[in-house]
């Protein structure tokens, strides 16, 4: 997750921020806490005759209904309709076939052609490092088996690694069609980036579980699933960065553009995009990684790939199963990241140690690794990777796993049950029985304080809209399943795991990111295992959190709190180094000792960043609210998994909407003034 | 025109035409490969359309297939492949003709009337053999040592005794996957007791709880079924629900307040599936075993870490008896019909 969407928007902020704290702005913040607290009083002392929100409360016939009709609709008449048959069908059919075709072409390839391509492609865009970076990654596709891992027991994972490699290609070029023509769209019109925003904070906080089903139903299980639910969670980043790139050139570059009489189409063409080719090629690496994360979630699909085996592990709790194939994953995230970092530097600036190559010294590159292919092909008849060149890890990893959850239990176990009984239950027992339309009057105080009356009333109905998410009371849901949904009463659940998780994230992550700045060392040992933790499946760690800490609630705020904290230790860093170094030798002139500097000047500096790093990590533990449904958690990421796994479209989608809400108002509290294009990932 | 286009022009742009060409490049090699094979692809098949067999989260379902998929292979010479999917997708899977058969099947009446009776689009291909049972279970030394919860009522007084920090200050009640057929709610509130079902998400991590007690001896209460191979490895006992009734088969899921019916677990097909590939839509129809088949090829894969193929091979080497009749025209196959199966 990078921050450079808010980057801007940050610099607009750390102007707005004086040096010293002067009392009119504590004034400002005084009266809005005291409010807050005041609020926090009556409620408590108003909850015992009014608790949460009113069950009688119902939208029509309850949004859960209206969902659950719209999908009998859709099963009923998806062979009639034309929309539905042909064009959607059709899309579906192009997706599947092209996906199979890549399929066959990477096995065509052969392991030396994909080898050798992957090493060429890194080689050409960045330096010898980035080559053999990338060609120990996809050798380790190789290397690394996983006994009865792959589809029909085999253990070398060439084969599922080629699939996930050709729906992520597939995935990250649609994505690309889409985003970055609507990216420009919305620079260039004003109100289509209006219109489009609210849409994309939903594409990225609605939970993938919560459109799986109504996917399954348009396209079928299988490739083309797959490849919709990652373009519709991978994309935002893209069109974001595309539209922050182009409005951010600079506007006298611009003028004098104009001053020359250049078309706004030539401006755009030829000054604005190139200028942005770097901003856009950072959301394109953000669409492969966050398309990476979802590998295991298109698996559930039905779309096969490495996401299998961490599936199967689950189901036979093979740790080591599980783990090495979460490594191979992380290890192509690793590769595409690495080779379209190095695109990205490439197109901004040409600062390589390495000459650019002249024209003839590309075909003559080229016009190799085709002779090699051909070679492979034709003459050696290769295949995929040789199943004898490689060796399992899993029985050692499962070993290692299970002697570290074992020496832990002791301590995790007192520590889960105390967090459980005196932070959580009490905490969630306090939310649920505060009275709705407090919590609305005290998320519309601070909404005002924060950003005005039109940010004040946006939250204030959103509050109250999730609350009218439930269905009336002794609804069945479409499947005829027995499942107790209340929306509000599960956000405030949710709300008070999100809550923890974003104190743990807070309490560890800054000190972490601080003394990454302070040290060197600690920035380089914390560097890779941020990037594992950032790229590993959450499946993975699913069952030694489990074994941790038990079924619960803590289980779930464990699995959020490692997926956020990555962001949270990256953003206070990057805060930190954002100021300027006179600031500080000016400190170190009037004589400040170390620990000084970084409590007066540059922590206060890095302020803004600060309030990027709590907005991130908000978002991010919501991101993983669902998969806190997977280990036991309860609240809105339960609905939303339930509602997934039993096909219930009115549950999930109902549920998944909740969340949306609770994201947006989440986000525009944790954030300052009137920030633009900022909400991040 | 021209030249003034070219004055704007940054020097940034040389490189990006060294990327844009590596893009093309990648492209245009694709696109021979992709060319050089899709005739391959088509005649690999050899015209028959390849079986999908679905696999559900439980072990049991994984055993079924991988046998299967082994004599399907093996006898009939169709392709197989296992898709992992959950079981109602599987269902609107079949409808679209995405998906060959689901070989074993509990209840879900509401897609058997909507997608078997009403639309036809699947089909009912018998009985698989076993008999599923769904209900309350204790670990059978804590069966042993509290003898009262051989019932709800003793379940329903002992309450205290499965208190966690999760559920407190009530008892934990924990389920399994909320894709499984589970009354646990409904029960809970309809019996009156002083329990809270907790939902582990994940059959896995429902296991990896229990697992976790068992080691240290602790009272866990939990839903759970047979046949299921980890039966062999853990002891559980079953608490008695209050006896299931016809009348009880009728009412509301929310007002249910008896035990889970028994389960005659079956097969299910796409209506398709009988045109496209007569013979394994015959065989499909006659897989038929017992719980314990289905535990030994499960144990074999899960505990022993066999491979599909291996196990399935083991199987049919020790069963080649069975597999024939799966394959003979003579054997008569078992349908079934609601509500027989269960709710």
């Amino acid at each position: 997750v990078s921050p450079t969407p808010a980057a801007s928007s940050v610099a607009a902020a750390e102007a707005q921020v004086p040096l010293r704290l002067d009392v009119g702005r504590l004034g400002r913040w005084l009266a809005p806490v005291c409010a807050a607290v005041a609020i926090c009083v009556a409620g408590i002392a108003l909850s015992g005759f009014h608790k949460g929100f009113p069950a009688s409360w119902v939208l029509g016939s309850g949004v859960p209904n209206w969902f659950d009709r719209l999908d009998s609709w859709v099963t009923t008449n998806q062979s009639s309709n034309f929309f539905l048959n042909t064009i959607i069908g059709g899309i579906g059919n192009v997706l599947g076939g092209a996906t199979n075709d890549l399929v066959n072409g990477l096995h065509w390839l052969t392991w030396v052609g994909v080898l050798t391509l992957a090493t060429l492609v890194a080689w050409i865009v960045g330096r010898w490092r980035t080559a053999v970076f990338a060609a120990v990654m996809v050798a380790s596709f190789g290397i690394l088996q996983i006994p009865n891992g792959g589809p029909n027991g085999i253990s070398v994972m060439w084969g599922p690694a080629m699939t996930t490699l050709a729906l992520m290609a597939v995935a990250i070029l649609i994505s690309t069609l889409i985003g970055i023509p609507l990216g420009i769209a919305a620079a260039v019109w004003t109100p289509v980036s209006k219109t489009i925003r609210p849409v994309l904070d939903v594409m990225q906080i609605l939970p993938a579980f919560a459109y799986l089903v109504p996917i399954v139903v348009l396209f079928s299980i299988g490739n083309p699933a797959g490849i919709v639910a990652t373009v519709i969670y991978a994309v935002p980043p893209l069109v974001r960065f595309t539209e922050v790139g182009i409005r951010t050139v600079r506007r006298d570059v611009i003028e004098a553009a104009e001053a020359f009489g250049a078309t706004r189409m030539q401006i755009l063409r030829d000054i604005q995009l190139p200028l942005a080719a770097q901003a856009i090629m950072l959301g394109l690496n953000q669409v492969i990684m966050m398309a990476l994360s979802i590998v295991v979630i298109a698996s559930l699909v039905g779309a096969g790939g490495l996401g299998d085996p961490v599936l199967q592990a689950l189901q036979t709790q093979d740790l080591g199963m599980g783990a090495v194939a979460g490594v191979l994953i992380v290890f192509m995230a690793m590769w595409l990241d690495r080779t379209s970092a190095a695109l990205g530097h490439r197109t901004s600036r040409r600062t390589g140690s390495r000459k650019p190559l002249t024209r003839r010294q590309l075909a003559a590159l080229w016009g190799g690794a085709l002779a090699v292919v051909l070679v492979a092909h034709y003459g050696l008849h290769l295949g995929d990777w040789p199943s004898g060149w490689g060796f399992s890890i899993v029985d050692q990893v499962t070993n290692a796993m299970n002697w570290v959850t074992t020496q832990l239990t002791g301590v995790s176990e007192s520590l889960s049950s105390f967090l459980t009984l005196h932070v959580l239950n009490p905490l969630q027992a306090f939310l649920g029985d505060f009275p709705w339309w407090l919590l609305a009057a005290l998320v519309g105080a601070v909404a005002w304080a924060r950003g005005g009356p039109r940010r004040a009333i946006l939250l204030v109905g959103c509050v109250a809209l999730i609350g009218f998410m439930q269905a009336p009371v002794g609804y069945t849901f479409q499947q005829t399943t027995s499942y107790d949904f209340s929306a509000w009463d599960d956000a405030m659940l949710t709300l008070s795991l999100v809550i923890v998780a974003l104190t743990l994230d807070l309490v560890i992550g800054v000190p972490l990111g601080i003394a990454a700045y302070r040290w060197r060392a600690v920035d380089n040992a914390l560097r890779p295992i941020l990037d594992f933790l950032q790229t590993l499946p959450a499946f993975v760690y699913l069952i030694p959190v489990v074994a941790l800490f038990s079924v619960g609630n803590l289980a779930g705020v464990t699995a959020a709190f490692v997926y956020a904290l990555p962001a949270t230790v990256r953003a206070t860093t990057l805060g930190l180094r954002a100021v300027q170094r006179e600031v500080i030798e000016a400190g170190q002139s009037f004589g400040s000792t170390r620990w000084q500097l970084l409590r007066k000047v540059e922590l206060p500096i890095a302020r803004p960043y600060m309030t990027l790093a709590v907005n991130q990590t908000i978002l991010l533990v919501m991101a993983e609210v669902v998969v806190a449904g997977l280990v036991g958690a309860g609240g809105l990421g339960l609905d939303v998994v339930t509602g997934f796994s039993r096909s219930e479209v009115g549950l999930g989608a109902a549920a998944g909407l909740a969340m949306v809400l609770m994201g947006v108002i989440l986000d525009r509290l944790s954030q300052t003034g009137q920030l633009e294009g900022g909400q991040g990932q | 025109m021209k030249n003034q286009r070219r004055s704007l022009r940054f020097p940034g742009g040389r490189p990006r035409v060294t990327a844009v060409a590596a893009l093309l490049a990648v492209t245009a090699i694709a696109a021979v490969a992709i060319a050089a094979t899709a005739t391959g692809a088509a005649a690999r098949t050899n015209g028959k359309p390849t079986i999908t067999l679905a696999t559900n989260s439980w072990e049991g379902s994984l055993a079924n297939n991988v046998v299967a998929q082994y004599v399907i292979q093996k006898y009939l010479h169709y392709q197989v492949n296992l898709v992992t999917i959950d079981e109602i997708p599987a269902w609107t899977a079949m409808v679209q003709g995405k998906m060959s058969a689901v070989m074993e099947e509990w209840g879900h009446s509401a897609q058997y009337s909507q997608d078997i009776n009403k639309t036809h689009k699947v089909v009912n291909a018998g009985l698989e053999g076993p008999n599923g049972n769904i209900g309350w279970y204790v670990p059978t030394y804590l069966m042993q040592k509290h003898p009262e919860l051989k019932t709800w009522r003793g379940v329903k007084k002992d309450w205290k005794l499965f208190v966690t920090p999760q559920s407190s200050p009530q008892g934990q009640f924990l389920d399994g996957s909320p894709s499984y057929v589970t009354n646990d709610q409904a029960l809970v509130k309809n019996l009156k007791m002083n329990y809270k079902v907790i939902f582990a998400g994940t059959e896995a991590a429902q296991l990896t709880e229990i697992e976790t007690d068992y080691k240290q001896k602790k009272p866990v209460l939990f839903y759970w079924y047979t046949p299921q191979y980890q039966n062999q490895i853990y002891k559980f006992s079953q608490v008695q629900l209050p006896k299931w009734t016809k009348t009880c088969a009728k009412l509301k899921p929310a007002q249910i307040n008896c035990a889970y019916p028994p389960y005659h677990l079956y097969k299910v097909m796409a209506a398709t599936l009988p045109k496209t590939a007569p013979s394994v839509a015959k065989f499909l129809r006659r897989f038929n075993w017992t719980a314990q088949d289905q535990n030994q090829v499960a144990s074999d894969l899960a505990v022993k870490h066999m491979s599909n193929a291996q196990a399935a091979a083991a199987f049919a080497k020790s069963h080649a008896a069975l597999i024939k009749s799966w394959l003979s025209a003579k054997t008569p196959y078992t349908k079934v019909e609601p509500p027989a199966f269960g709710t």
